[in-house]
This record gives structure tokens, sequence and C-alpha cells, in this order.
């Protein structure tokens, strides 16, 4: 049976972010949460390989308690299981130490993986480096960046778009992919599959105390590096507005502003005065 | 180690020419940050043919480049590049090692950086060094909304990816003097695990909007879906990608794709174009790394508005129109 | 009691409003403006259980309690009342009362497709002199041998010109309406049965509300719900309910015009600042927030009541009343707040105005429901 893993990672809600944009504050712990966004697009990928082979889906995501709701969600769209990484100890990780305990997870909970999906990156951070760091953990063949999958028999076949290049791919599974927002549109939540996902939900809880881990291997502690300071760029903006008749505004526009417009798309929209006038 | 052993690499990425132009700001900025900590810039170049990288790197300022040449490494790999670079990395122990953003680099440097269970920072704007002699790595979050400075006291090497377009290149010498160290390709490589079985040029699409230097973004305030259809013409003009705010994604007035902000694309464009869109948090967390922005709006209190450079006070179908007729006049004179 | 909502309810709350924002957003003005049920929305909703919510799942029902119900509804109103209509109508008094009342033939023939959304329900009970005033129903049920025949006109049918299945209230004896009540099962392709012109309304006007027209309609003794003589309980049972579906409608529509409320005044500046910074502004919101925060605890006070097993009628009603009228103030409110625009169809508070109207009207107008409540206090008292 075709053994699949999902990681996924709540982010916040933006719209509803307690966020103040002149200091830069952000009250993470009053957001409300949501899956991130390419996560889905990789549950979905995952939801249409149970859909073509069977198989079974189990779904990880570490983060703090009120994160078991992004779980409940993924089983509600049809994945099997979910796994909570939640523990104080592992809060603060960088990219490096969240995958290793996320291996460390898989290893104990899905050791005998087939294929391991991530979402190519997260709205939050940004940093796509989960995925591949997960592939070194987990000493597997990898791909990130991916929009279509095929598997045949235990080979997985890949497409994806890398620096202007399409390039197609395969590997033997056990292998681990991060799925684009470019296909697999997630499918919409159908209500009955939350009441499912809050009746009867397989939810394993695990803490650091589970992994055999302590504090020197997780979290802030762990992690290779440190952040200094979080601050919201001061653009300062000089907010010129014009307004009259759009063709007068247009010329005022290229008249102050040619040399902006110009530069970026590297063409001279100077207009000689003289046929002009 | 004694201190003249100090290295900043740069990690060689040449396939196309924005990662080539990539290679070449790293280097630009490498070599201002090597003063401060008194090391040495460093290439790494890897694959088969690339001696014009070779030179071209030293010709813009690497003192040393490890090279690594063999048909075997023709083409990119993931897998094989990062064993190889984490081979080098553990021999010569550099201080720092800078790598661009690219979609190779972004995939490349954390496998490196894992393998060398040290720490990297992704998409970097910014790079200094502190009073501690520590790189300083300025990276975003949030799509450009706030910005982070991280360091990696312990572990080395001191690991980064910058975006393309951060640092300005320094002009080429090509009396300068470089070394270039060859290295064999080892024998006891492991066979690659992913097998590339066709790679071809992408076309269809033209760039990608992330990567655009202009962008025109519609909102609602277009109208309707056939008004927003203007906008591809006046983006055509301007060579630059169309993007989109959700209600007009959800409307079907534009695909999926073109959508910018949380749930969609970050765009960074020298010039952003934004044409009736109110500035909801949802489109804006995608906006904050975009240079000039022009905002066409009738409601002046529009967040969008206030976030602009130029705000222009205007139904944005009507200016949408003026501006392709005055743009089309300019450009053909 | 805990007043935070759970996990479930939250996330039931995004998951509609993802879907609800996705779909219904962009076409809500334009679906008012040309009073158009947009069927290819409600085809997506279909699997997704938005028309069996709380059907039991043997029925391909999703289950989900009372506070998930209104939820849903609330949300799907916030966007677009008139959908959320559609759907509180067809769950809550289309589907509901079979589930109640219905046999175990019944409820295997016609819950099933009114669950998967493929029936669209309707209930018909009001008539030209017959609404809150169930004494007044002239359309008239003869029994034929196994069959009963139905003539009779129904007017305001909501989701009247796209149900496929209507419950018709009919009396088997004109002389004696109350005790002759009958409630009938009565589907679209039964000869006699017609749809009148849609109403053209103030608001929900994307919602089919038609009259019904019943000529010599043959339907089957089988299709009699519960017994005869029974209507009249159906019908306040059926009310009960749905009017917690109504009262979550409203609480979606004035939720809608506050979002939007807050939104304007924070961006209209007048004499150099915006007017969210004047107290008159300031105290209309405040009142706003208050508002629908005390009528949302009313309809989820009831939801509760319902789950338990509790009576909750009178509590349904409270909520109905509140959530109604304050619907109108914060709507009127909203527009106030937004000035010319406001008035304006380019903005949506307009639309929001003329939607809450309406929710102190049907279901039991709050005449009507102030009666069901001052009796419930009443007889308390004494």
């Amino acid at each position: 049976m075709l053994k699949l893993v999902v990681c996924i990672k709540q982010v916040p809600l933006v719209s509803e972010l307690p966020w103040d944009s002149r200091t830069g504050t952000l009250r993470r712990e009053l957001a409300e949460g949501m899956i991130n966004p390419a996560c889905k697009h990789a549950l979905e990928a995952a939801l249409q390989l149970k859909q073509k082979h069977g198989g079974e889906i189990a779904v990880f995501t570490m983060g703090p308690p009120m994160a078991e709701e992004v779980l409940h969600e993924a089983q509600a769209m049809g994945t099997d299981r979910g796994i909570l990484l939640t523990d104080r100890l592992m809060a603060g990780a960088d990219t490096s130490i969240t995958a290793f305990t996320l291996a460390k997870a898989i290893l104990k909970e899905c050791p005998d993986f087939d294929l391991v999906l991530c979402g190519c990156y997260t709205s939050d951070s940004e940093t796509a480096q989960v995925g591949p760091q997960l592939v070194e953990e987990l000493d597997v063949p990898g791909a990130a960046n991916v929009h279509h999958i095929e598997l045949i028999g235990k080979t997985l076949r890949m497409k994806r778009i890398s620096d202007n290049f399409i390039e197609t791919l395969e590997m033997e599974l056990p292998g681990l992919v991060t799925i684009t927002t470019q296909e697999f549109q997630p499918r919409y939540v159908p209500l009955k599959g939350l009441q499912d996902a809050f009746e009867g939900s397989d939810i394993t809880r695990i803490g650091a105390d589970d992994l055999g881990l302590d504090m020197g291997k997780l979290g802030t502690t762990a992690s290779p590096t440190k952040i200094l300071n979080v601050y919201s760029p001061t653009a300062k903006k000089k907010n010129i507005v014009l307004k009259g008749s759009a063709k007068k505004v247009v010329e005022e526009l290229f008249d102050r502003f040619e040399d902006k417009i110009g530069g970026a798309i590297r063409k001279d929209l100077k207009v000689e005065k003289k046929y002009n006038e | 180690m004694s201190e003249n052993n100090r290295s900043i690499w740069v990690f060689g990425d040449y396939r196309n020419y924005f990662q080539n132009r990539v290679t070449l700001q790293l280097l630009s900025r490498a070599i201002e940050l090597a003063d401060k900590i008194s090391a040495s810039v460093c290439a790494v170049v890897m694959g088969h043919d690339v001696d014009e990288y070779v030179g071209e790197y030293i010709a813009h300022g690497a003192q040393k480049v490890y090279v690594i040449e063999h048909p075997q490494l023709k083409n990119y790999s993931i897998e094989t590049y990062s064993y190889l670079m984490e081979r080098l990395a553990r021999i010569y122990k550099p201080e720092i090692i800078f790598v661009g953003a690219t979609m190779f680099g972004r995939e490349f440097a954390p496998r490196v950086a894992k393998k060398l269970g040290t720490g990297l920072t992704a998409d970097c704007i910014g790079l200094d060094i502190n009073e501690d002699g520590l790189l300083v790595q300025i990276a975003p979050s949030f799509g450009g909304n706030l910005l982070a400075e991280i360091i990696t006291p312990e572990s080395r090497p001191q690991m980064a990816t910058v975006r393309p377009g951060t640092f300005q290149e320094i002009p080429h010498d090509y009396n300068a003097v470089g070394e270039v160290i060859r290295i064999p390709l080892p024998e006891d490589l492991p066979e690659d695990r992913v097998r590339l079985i066709s790679t071809e040029r992408w076309r269809k699409k033209g760039q990608r909007i992330e990567d655009a230097r202009v962008v025109v973004c519609g909102g609602r305030g277009m109208g309707s879906k056939k008004k927003y259809k203007k906008l591809f013409e006046l983006s055509q003009l301007l060579g630059g990608i169309i993007g989109a705010t959700r209600p007009v994604v959800y409307a079907k007035w534009v695909d999926e794709e073109s959508l910018v902000g949380q749930a969609g694309k970050h765009i960074r464009p020298k010039v952003l174009f934004s044409f009736g869109i109110s500035g909801a948090i949802q489109h804006t967390a995608g906006i904050g790394d975009a240079g000039f922005i022009i905002a066409i709006n009738k409601n002046i209190n529009a967040t969008m508005m206030k976030m602009a450079d130029v705000a222009i006070v205007a139904d944005a179908n009507q200016f949408c129109t003026a501006l392709t007729r005055e743009l089309k006049k300019r450009i053909r004179s | 009691m805990d007043f935070n909502p759970c996990m479930k309810h939250k996330l039931i709350r995004k998951t509609v409003r993802m879907f609800a924002e996705a779909e219904l957003g962009p076409i809500a003005y334009e679906i008012d403006r040309d009073a158009r049920l947009p069927m290819e929305v409600i085809e997506k909703m279909r699997p997704l259980n938005y028309f069996g919510l709380q059907a039991p799942k043997i029925y391909g029902g999703a289950e989900i309690d009372s506070i998930s119900y209104a939820i849903t509804i609330e949300e799907l109103s916030r966007v677009c009342a008139a959908v959320g209509l559609c759907v509180s109508v067809h769950n809550s008094v289309g589907l509901y009362p079979i589930e109640r009342f219905g046999t175990e033939a019944q409820k295997k023939q016609f819950i099933p497709k009114l669950a998967s959304g493929e029936y669209i329900g309707a209930f018909c009970l009001t008539e030209a002199n017959a609404g809150s005033d169930a004494g007044g129903v002239e359309t008239s049920a003869v029994r034929m041998g196994n069959h009963f025949i139905i003539n009779g006109t129904k007017i305001f049918v909501t989701n009247g010109g796209i149900c496929d299945l209507a419950l018709i209230f009919a009396v088997t004896d004109l002389k004696n309406p109350r005790e002759s009540a009958s409630v009938f099962i009565v589907e679209k392709n039964t000869p006699g049965f017609s749809v009148g012109e849609i109403e053209d309304l103030c608001g929900m006007r994307a919602n089919p509300v038609s009259s019904l027209f019943l000529e010599d309609c043959r339907v089957p003794e089988n299709h009699l719900l519960g017994k005869v003589g029974g209507g009249l309980r159906i019908g306040l049972v059926a009310l009960d309910t749905g009017r917690i579906g109504v009262a979550a409608q409203a609480l979606g529509i004035a939720q809608a015009a506050f979002e939007a409320s807050v939104k304007y005044s924070k961006e209209r500046q007048q004499f150099n600042r915006p007017i969210s910074s004047f107290q008159t502004i300031q105290n209309y919101l405040a009142d706003m927030a208050t508002e629908i925060d005390a009528a949302r605890l009313l309809v989820y006070r009831a939801c509760d009541l319902k789950d338990s097993g509790q009576p909750f009628g009178t509590e349904a009603a409270m909520a109905k009343l509140y959530c109604g009228s304050m619907a109108s103030r914060v709507t009127n409110l909203a527009v106030q707040i937004h000035g010319g625009y406001g008035y304006s169809k380019e903005y949506d508070v307009e639309r929001y105005f003329r939607d809450a109207k309406v929710t102190e009207i049907y279901e039991g107008t709050s005449e009507v429901q102030r009666m069901v409540i001052s009796r419930a206090v009443l007889t308390k008292l004494t």
C-alpha cells in the first residue's frame, strides 16, 4: 500500500493579524491560523495520488497546540491520520532544526513511507528550505518545486520549472517532493468531512520526550541561525498625489518620472519637446 | 586557522544569463565584506566547458576559483553539486558561502547547509559584517512587509542565498589575475538518485511575475473583465507581467497564476502599477518589495494609494487607456 | 458555560467564509442586480454538504450541530444573503420536517435527494389570506381513494422558482382549517404543480421567490407528512428551526455591514482626518459591534438548547426578533456612515440595507415573534 506523508504548516491568516504597520509588531499568538497555501497544494497532490493508486496519507505538522486545527482540516479533505509535533522545547526552530525534528517524527511514526510531499514555501517565512533539508535528513532522493507527478510502479516521474528550464525528472521511491502552487488546485473542504474529522480524528501528539530528544537538539537552542531583530521596513515614500484629467496626469507622470519608468522598462521615453510643441 | 586563510565563497551559478549575473553581483558584495574580515574571495564552479565562467569570475573580482570540471557534470544536478560542495567546504573551510537565490540556488543551498550542519538564511536582500565579525543576513518575511536580521554565531560556514538584483556587479577587468584550483571529480562520487530525463528551455510564458521588472496589477476598480483586458496591452508595452488581486481572480477576469499577495505570488518589480486596487492586506502582503509604486484609484484614501510613491486620483480604466496611448507615442518616438 | 468557540466551530467558519468569498463574493452584486440564483455555485455547493447540513449521515447529510449550522448560514449570508436564504430555507423548513415527522419510507425516499442537493426544497404556508395565521389556509386537499387532490395558490415561496420539492400546507376540511391542516410532500413534476412569476422584491433579489399553483394536483397518500390534522404542529416545529436560520442570516448581513463600515470609516477623510476619528462615528461603530455580539450570543444559545434537546422555541423567537431588528439598525447605520456612497449601488452596504429588512418579516414578523415570546413570558409568570 502506498504510504504518503504530507508535511504542512499553519501560518497566520494575515487578514486577521493583529498587525501594526507602523511599529511592525505582530502578535502571532493572537492570530487565527490557516494551512499555508502551498501546503494545501501538496495535500491535493497527495489526495490525487491516493485516489489513483490507493494508499494512506499521514499528515505532519509542527507548531503550538492550536496547530492541531490544520490536521483536522487536512482530514476533512481526505487524509487518514495526523501527527502534531508540539512542545515548548520545539519552539523557535530554524529550518535546519525544523527539518531535523520533522524527520525524526516521520521515521518514528511512518518509517516505511513511499513519498513525502511538502509545499514549496510558506507564506510567512518564505524560506523554501525545509523541504530540501528534509531530503537530507531522510536521506532519500528529492526534488523541489514540482508541478506534475506521475507514479509508475515505484518510479516517480516529475516535471518542474527551474530557472527557465522545464525539467522532467525521475526517481525511485521512497523520495520527497515539494509542490508548487501552479497546479493541484486544492479542493474545497466538505462540511461532512469537517464533522467527521472532529468526531473520530486520528491525531497523535508528539513531544520532545517521544522523540527521545532534549533541549540541546531542539528549538531555538539548537538552531544554527539566530534572529537578532525583526522590523518593518520604513520605506519613506514621498506619496506624491496627482489629480486632474487622465490625459494631463499621464503627461505629468511622464514629465516627472519618465526616468523611473523608462529605467525599469529599459526604454527611452523622452519626447523631443520640439515635436510636441 | 590563520587570518589570511579566511575566505568568502560564491557559488558559480551560470546556467542562464540571470543566474550568471547574480553570481557576479555576489562577487562584488563579497569583495566589500572580505575587506572587513580580511578574507579572500573565491568562486566555486562545477560543470563541463566552464572556462568561460572561470575567466569571467576572475575578471569580476574572484581571487581564487575552485573548478570541478567533468562531462558528467554537464547538467545541473542538486544531488551531485551539493555533494561536491560539501566535500570542498569540508576541505577548505570557508568562513562564508553565498549562493544566488535562483530556483536552483534555493534548493541547492539548503541541501549544502544541512550536509555541513550549518545555518542558512534564505533570499537575503542585505548582507553586512557586524562588530563581532559575524555575517548579518537581512531577510524578508510576510512578502517583504517585515525584515529580519539573522546571524549564524557558532556554526561555519555562514551561509546565505541572495536575491538577484540586490547588489551591483563591479565592472570587469580582464587583466585581473586569479588563482585557478582544479579539482578532479572524486572517483567515489555516488550515482545521482534523481535522473534527468529531459530538459528544455522554457519559453512559453516568458518571465515569471516574481522576477518581472515591471508588474501591472489590476483590481476590481478596473470595472469589468472586458476593461481589465486593457491592462494586458499596457503590460505588454511595458514589457511587464499582469498581476491581480483575489477578487479579480475569483471573478475569473484573470488566471489564478496572476494572483499577487499572501495566497499568491510575492513580487519585487522595479516599478509596480496598481490599477483600481484598494490595498487589502491579503494583496499588499505580496508587494512589500516593490520598488516604485504608481497607484491609480478613484479613492484617494485607499490603502494602496497611501503606500504608493505616486498616487493618481483617477478612474483606473480611463487612466489605463490614456497611459497606453501616451506610451505608444513615446516608445515609437 | 463556555463562550469560546471550539476548534471545530472556528474551522467551519473559516471554511465557509473561504468558499463564500471565493465563489459568491465576486458575483454578489451582479446576481442581486439581475435577480439570478447562481446555479453554477449551487452546483459546487452540492458535494460540499451545504444542502444536508444537519441531515443524518446515513442519508448523506453532514450531521453538524446547530451552532455549526448557524455559523454556516451566517457566513454565507455575510457574503450573499440570498444564497444564505436558499440554503437556510432548504435545510430548516424543507428537509428538517421530513427528518422529524416523516415515515421511514419518506425519509429514505426524499432525504438523500434533499441532502445531496439534487432536490432543492421549499416550504409553503403563506397564501393571500394566510401567513402567520395558519387558520386562514384555503388550499384544500381532498382524499380520492389512495390519493389526495390538492388545489390552491401559495405565495412568497422562497426557492419557489427552483424548488424540486415543496412542503405544502393544505386543509382537508375547509370548515375546520385548524384541525384539518396537513402537510404534503409535493414534487415539482407532479401534474398540476406549476411555478408563478418570480417576485420583484426589495432585497434578497437573487433568491427566486415566487408563487406556486396547485391545480388538481394528485398526490399519493404516502406523501402526507405526519397525519391529517397534524399540520399546525409541523408548522410550528419547522418555524422554530427556521427562525434560527433567519436569525443567522440577519447576523451575517449585519456583520458584513459592520466590517464595511469599519473599513470605510478608516479610509474616508473629512476635515483632513479619517471619519473614524469622529466621536459620532465611533459611537455608531461601538453600538453596532455591541448589538452584533449580543445577537450572536442569542443565536448560539438557541442552537445550544436545541442540540441539548431542551425547548428552544422562545429563545429562537428572541434570537430572530433581536437579530432582525438589529440587522436593520446596523445596516441603516452602515449606510449612514457611508453617506452618499452608502446610498449608491457602488457600495455593498446598499444591498445589505435592502437584504436586512426582510429578516424582520419572513418566517414570522417581529410582531409575531413578540406574540410568541410574550406568551411564554406571561405563562411563566402566572
